[in-house]
C-alpha cells in the first residue's frame, strides 16, 4: 500500500526533456539605474564543437547571450523567458561574473538567490569583471574552449595551479566569507583586452590573434561585501601563499650582483597558519614549507656545491617572505582580513574572539603582529649541474 | 463457470483414460496362439509400417512357429540379425521340452543379449516394444520374452552449444538419457551415486531419472523432488522445460528457480554439492534442484581457473547483469529528470545529439530496445545463412541510418549496444532473459519517476527475489539469509583449499568437503609444532 501511494503521489512533475532546457553556463550580474541586470550565457548545444556531427550547425555560435532587468535577480531570471524559448536551467552554471560597478556597490545580497535555488551549484566560480560590466565580459567569443565560460574557468584553474597569482573562488566560499566576521571576500578579476565589438562576432575566433581576449587579472579585495582595491603581481601571490593555495609557481632570485638570476620552480608547498595569545593580544604565525627545483639560471652557479645551494635556499626564503609581507601590508592598509586570520583566532580562542569580533577589522587586524617563517629547499637542480656558460 | 469447466475437464480426462485402456488392453494378457497375438499387435499399432513382425520357425528340426517384434529405427538392427535371430533360429530346443519350457530355455541360452524380461501383460509388452526392445513370441506360450536392443541413430556427443568454456571438458549432453547418465557416472565413480527412474507422460511415456548422491543429498529434498515428479499428470513431456514448469515453486516470477545445464561436469559438481539432477529422455538439458540465485552467475570454469581470476570474473558478471538491467532506464532518468547529475560537457554533448530527435527520451529508448529485441529474435530463429543478412541490416539500418536520419541520438545507440552486450555476457541465458523483461519495467518506472522509480523497481525486485524458494531453499541464500561459511563461494570464490563446506540447503548431514589443512606449502618447511601433535 505504502509503495503504491509513494508511486502514485509522486508523479512526473519534474520531468523535463533535454530539448526543453536552456543550459545557462554563465550568469553575469550588473546594476543599472538601481535595477539588476542579469546576463545569461546560454549554450547552443547543436553548435558546440565536437557535438556537431550533423545538421551543419558549424556556422552558428556556441553560446548566445540574453539580458534582462529586474528589481530582484529572480524577477530578472523569470523575465528572461520572454526571450528564451526554453526553460532556463541553472544546474550547469559554472560561472558567476560580477560587474565592477556592482562589486564596488556591494555584492552581499546577490548571493541569496544563488544559494536558495536548488538547481544552482555553490561550486560555481565567481569572478569580477575589472573595469567592465559583466555583460561586456561575457560577450566575447573565445578560440580554444568554444564556450567562453569554460574558457574563463579553465584559465582561472590553470593559472592558479601553475602560476599562483589568481584564486578560483566558488560561490559557496564567497557566501561563507560574507557570513563570517573574521574573513573577507577575495576573488579574481578578469579583464577584457582589445575590441569588444569584434569580440562578439565569429570573426574574433577566426583570427590567429583574436581582436578581443579575456585575461585573468589581479585579485579583488572586498571589505564588508564591497570591492575596495585590486591586488596584483607578487602581492597576489603572497595572498595565495598564506591561503595555502600555491601548488606550483616560479620565483626569480637574484645572484650576486645580478638581479632575477635564478628561477626557482615550486612543485609543492604547504602553509600552516596558527594563532596565539600574547599578553591578551592575538599573534598570528604563518609557516610556509616549499619544495622546488631550479628551473633556470642566468648566472654561473655551481649547483654541485652544497654551500651554494644553501645560499640559494636562503634567498628563496627571503623572496617568499617578501611576497607574503607585501600581501599582508596591503590587506592591513585596506583593513580587510582576506586571509581569514579572524576565523583562525575564532577557532582557537572562541571566548576571546567574542570581544574582538566587533572591532576586529578596525582595531585588531590592521596592527596584528604576524610572524612569517618560510622553509624552502631545492629538491632537484634539473638535468644540468653547472651551466654551460661561465 | 470455473467449476463447470473443471468438471468437464475431469470428464474428458476420464474418457481419455478409458479409451486408452481399451486400446492398449491394459488388463489383458498375452494369449497362447501366435496368430492371434500378432493380430492384436497389428490392430493396436494400426499396421504401422515401422513395427516389424518377423515370423520364423524355432529350432532346427520340427520348428516351433515364433515371431520377433520390434520397431525399426529405435532398435539396434544389426544386433537383432547377428545375435538374436541367428542364435534363436539355430538353437536346438530339446524335443522333450514343452513349449513353455522352451521359452525359459531360450531366455537362459541367449547370452548375447543384455537385459531380458518375461512379459505377460499386453500393456507391458507395448511399453517395451515402443521403448526399443525386441519381443519374442512363441506359438503356444502365453508369455513373451523382451530383449533389450535399444539403438538406432542418435546424435553423437558434441561440445555443448549453450555453455561453452575455454578450459574444461568438451563433451555435452545428448538427447539420449542413457548416454547422459553414463557421462555423469564416469565422473563420479561411486556406488552411492543413485539413479531413480520414473515414467512421466500418459501418452509419451517419457523416461525421467533422478540422480543424487546418497548421503550427500538431503533425503528430504530427494523425497520432495520425487513427490513433485510423481504428481505430474500430463499427456507428454518433450523437454525438461515441461518438468521445470511443473515442479517449480513459483510460477509467477521471471526468475528461474530450477537451473538447467548441458554440461556433465556441471551436473557432477552440483551433485557433489548435494543437489539433485533430473534427466529427461530426449533433451540435452538436465535440471538441477534446488537452485539459488547466485548459481546463475557461476560457471564451471570458475573452479577450473584460479581463485583470483574467478572472483574478478564473478564481479564482472554481476556488474554486467546490473548494466543489462538498468542501463537504458538510467539513461532515461538522467536525461529527463536529473540533468544536473551529468557532467556539463557530457550533458551538452547529449543535448546536441538530442537536438534533432523528435521523440522524448523514453520513447526513443523504448523504440531502440524493442528494435533490438526484434533483431535478436530474428537472429535466433532464422537459418544461419539469412542470419548474416539480419546482422547487416541491424548494424547498418539501426546503428547508422537512424542516427543519421535523426530519429535517435547516437548516445541512445551506445546505451542500447552496451545493454545488449551486457545481456549477452550474462552467463546464464535463463537469467539474462528475465533481466530483459525487468528492464522494460524499469524503463517505464524511470520515465515516470526518474531515479526514484528505478530505486523502487530495484527494491521491489530484491524483495521478490528474497521471497522466492526453490524446493524450500531460500533463493537468495547464502546472501539472504546470510550463511557466512557459504559466502566463500558466492560473489567471491575463495581458494580451493578454503572451500571446506558444502552449501547449506536443507537438513543435510554430510557437510564437509575436504580437510582443513589443504593449503599447499613449500616443501622442506618444518611443520609447525601444533601440527605435529
Amino acid at each position: 500500500m505504502t509503495l503504491v501511494h509513494m508511486m502514485l503521489l509522486s508523479g512526473c512533475w519534474s520531468k523535463k526533456e533535454l530539448t526543453d532546457l536552456a543550459f545557462v553556463i554563465a550568469v553575469g550580474v550588473d546594476k543599472k539605474d538601481g535595477k539588476y541586470v542579469l546576463t545569461l550565457q546560454v549554450v547552443n548545444p547543436g553548435n558546440v564543437a565536437g557535438a556537431t556531427q550533423r545538421g551543419g550547425g558549424s556556422s552558428g555560435l556556441p553560446v548566445t547571450l540574453y539580458t534582462s532587468t529586474g528589481d530582484t535577480l529572480v524577477e530578472a531570471s523569470r523575465k528572461a523567458s520572454k526571450k528564451i524559448s526554453r526553460l532556463t536551467y541553472y544546474a550547469h552554471t559554472n560561472l558567476v561574473v560580477i560587474g565592477e560597478e556592482l562589486a564596488r556597490d556591494g555584492i552581499t545580497e546577490i548571493f541569496d538567490a544563488i544559494e536558495r535555488n536548488p538547481q544552482f551549484r555553490t561550486t560555481a566560480s565567481v569572478i569580477v569583471a575589472r573595469g567592465r560590466t559583466a555583460e561586456e565580459l561575457l560577450s566575447v567569443l573565445t578560440p580554444i574552449d568554444k564556450i567562453p565560460a569554460n574558457q574563463i574557468i579553465k584559465t582561472l584553474e590553470m593559472t592558479e595551479k601553475v602560476w599562483g597569482e589568481n584564486l578560483n573562488v566558488h560561490a559557496g566560499e564567497v557566501i561563507e566569507s560574507l557570513s563570517l566576521a573574521g574573513k573577507e571576500v577575495v576573488m579574481s578579476g578578469f579583464r577584457l583586452d582589445g575590441n569588444r565589438e569584434t569580440g562578439k562576432k565569429t570573426k574574433n575566433v577566426q583570427s590567429i590573434d583574436p581582436y578581443a581576449r579575456l585575461r585573468a587579472e589581479a585579485l579583488a579585495v572586498f571589505k564588508k561585501g564591497k570591492l575596495v582595491s585590486w591586488m596584483g603581481g607578487e602581492e597576489a601571490r603572497g595572498v595565495l601563499w598564506i591561503l595555502n593555495k600555491i601548488h606550483q609557481t616560479a620565483l626569480n632570485i637574484g645572484w650576486k650582483e645580478k638581479k632575477e638570476a635564478v628561477s626557482y620552480k615550486v612543485v609543492r608547498s604547504k602553509t600552516e597558519v596558527t594563532a596565539k595569545m600574547s599578553k591578551g593580544n592575538p599573534v598570528i604565525s604563518v609557516v610556509i614549507e616549499a619544495e622546488g627545483d631550479v628551473g633556470e639560471t642566468l648566472a654561473p652557479i655551481d649547483l654541485t656545491n652544497p654551500t651554494q645551494i644553501a645560499t640559494l635556499e636562503k634567498k628563496i626564503r627571503n623572496e617568499i617572505q617578501k611576497e607574503v609581507q607585501k600581501a599582508i601590508r596591503h590587506a592591513q592598509r585596506e583593513k580587510s582580513d582576506i586571509f581569514g586570520f579572524g576565523e583562525i583566532i575564532h577557532r582557537t580562542y572562541p571566548k576571546e574572539w567574542k570581544q574582538m569580533q566587533r572591532v576586529w577589522d578596525e582595531q585588531y587586524f590592521p596592527h596584528l603582529p604576524i610572524s612569517i617563517k618560510v622553509d624552502a629547499f631545492v629538491r632537484r637542480t634539473g638535468l644540468r649541474n653547472k651551466p654551460y656558460f661561465q | 463457470m470455473w467449476f463447470q469447466w473443471k468438471k468437464q475437464l475431469k470428464k474428458t480426462t476420464k474418457r481419455n483414460e478409458q479409451s486408452g485402456q481399451e486400446k492398449n488392453g491394459i488388463n489383458r494378457t498375452v494369449e497362447s496362439e501366435l496368430q492371434r497375438n500378432i493380430e492384436t499387435v497389428r490392430n493396436t499399432t494400426g499396421n504401422s509400417v515401422d513395427v516389424v513382425i518377423r515370423r520364423f520357425l524355432l529350432g532346427k528340426e520340427e520348428g516351433i512357429p515364433a515371431a520377433l517384434l520390434f520397431v525399426s529405427g529405435i532398435v539396434d538392427e544389426e544386433m537383432i540379425h547377428q545375435f538374436l535371430l541367428e542364435s534363436v533360429v539355430q538353437l536346438t530346443v530339446p524335443s522333450s521340452y514343452c513349449r513353455e519350457e522352451a521359452l525359459v530355455y531360450i531366455e537362459q541360452k541367449i547370452a548375447a543379449a543384455g537385459k531380458m524380461k518375461r512379459i505377460k501383460r499386453w500393456s507391458e509388452l507395448f511399453l517395451a516394444l515402443m521403448s526399443g526392445e525386441v519381443i519374442l513370441l512363441i506359438d503356444g506360450v502365453p508369455e513373451a520374452l523382451s530383449v533389450e536392443a535399444k539403438g538406432g541413430e542418435r546424435r553423437a556427443i558434441e561440445e555443448p552449444v549453450t555453455q561453452l568454456s575455454i578450459r574444461g571438458p568438451r563433451e555435452g549432453f545428448t538427447e539420449s538419457l542413457a548416454t547422459n547418465v553414463a557421462m555423469v557416472r564416469r565422473r563420479i565413480q561411486n556406488p552411492h551415486l543413485w539413479l531413480e527412474a520414473i515414467t512421466i507422460g500418459e501418452v509419451t511415456q517419457t523416461n525421467v531419472s533422478i540422480m543424487y548422491i546418497k548421503g550427500i543429498a538431503s533425503d528430504e529434498i530427494v523425497e520432495e523432488v520425487r513427490r513433485r515428479l510423481q504428481r505430474i499428470r500430463i499427456d507428454g513431456i518433450l523437454e525438461s522445460g515441461y518438468i521445470e514448469q511443473l515442479i517449480e515453486d513459483q510460477t509467477f516470477t521471471t526468475f528461474p528457480t530450477v537451473y538447467h545445464t548441458e554440461r556433465p561436469d556441471s551436473v557432477a559438481a552440483n551433485l557433489l554439492e548435494g543437489r539433485i539432477a533430473i534427466f529427461v529422455e530426449g533433451t540435452p538439458f538436465v535440471l538441477i534442484a534446488p537452485t539459488v540465485f547466485i548459481q546463475f552467475f557461476q560457471v564451471v570454469e570458475d573452479y577450473y581457473a584460479r581463485f583470483d581470476i574467478a572472483t574478478a570474473l564473478r564481479f564482472l558478471r554481476v556488474l554486467v547483469f546490473f548494466i543489462s538491467l538498468v542501463a537504458p532506464s538510467v539513461y532515461i532518468a538522467a536525461t529527463t529528470f536529473h540533468q544536473e547529475m551529468i557532467p556539463t560537457q557530457l550533458v551538452i554533448a547529449i543535448a546536441a545529439q538530442r537536438e534533432s530527435v523528435p521523440f522524448p527520451a523514453f520513447v526513443e529508448a523504448l523504440m531502440m530496445e524493442v528494435t533490438f529485441e526484434i533483431l535478436r529474435e530474428a537472429g535466433v530463429r532464422l537459418p544461419r545463412a539469412v542470419g548474416q543478412a539480419v546482422s547487416i541490416v541491424g548494424a547498418l539500418v539501426i546503428g547508422q541510418a537512424t542516427v543519421e536520419a535523426g530519429f535517435v541520438s547516437s548516445a541512445m545507440v551506445i546505451v542500447v549496444s552496451i545493454t545488449a552486450i551486457a545481456s549477452f555476457a550474462t552467463p546464464s541465458f535463463a537469467i539474462a532473459i528475465s533481466a530483459r523483461l525487468i528492464r522494460f519495467l524499469l524503463m517505464v518506472l524511470a520515465a515516470l519517476f526518474g531515479f526514484y522509480g528505478i530505486l523502487i523497481g530495484i527494491v521491489l525486485m530484491t524483495l521478490h527475489l528474497c521471497s522466492l524458494r526453490s524446493f524450500g531453499v531460500p533463493y537468495m541464500s547464502p546472501l539472504a539469509p546470510l550463511i557466512l561459511s557459504n559466502i566463500r563461494d558466492t560473489l567471491v570464490r575463495f581458494p580451493m583449499w578454503a572451500l571446506t563446506e558444502r552449501p547449506r540447503l536443507i537438513n543435510q548431514t554430510n557437510m564437509v568437503r575436504q580437510g582443513n589443512d589443504q593449503r599447499p606449502k613449500p616443501p622442506n618447511q618444518p611443520e609447525k609444532e601444533g601440527d605435529n601433535h
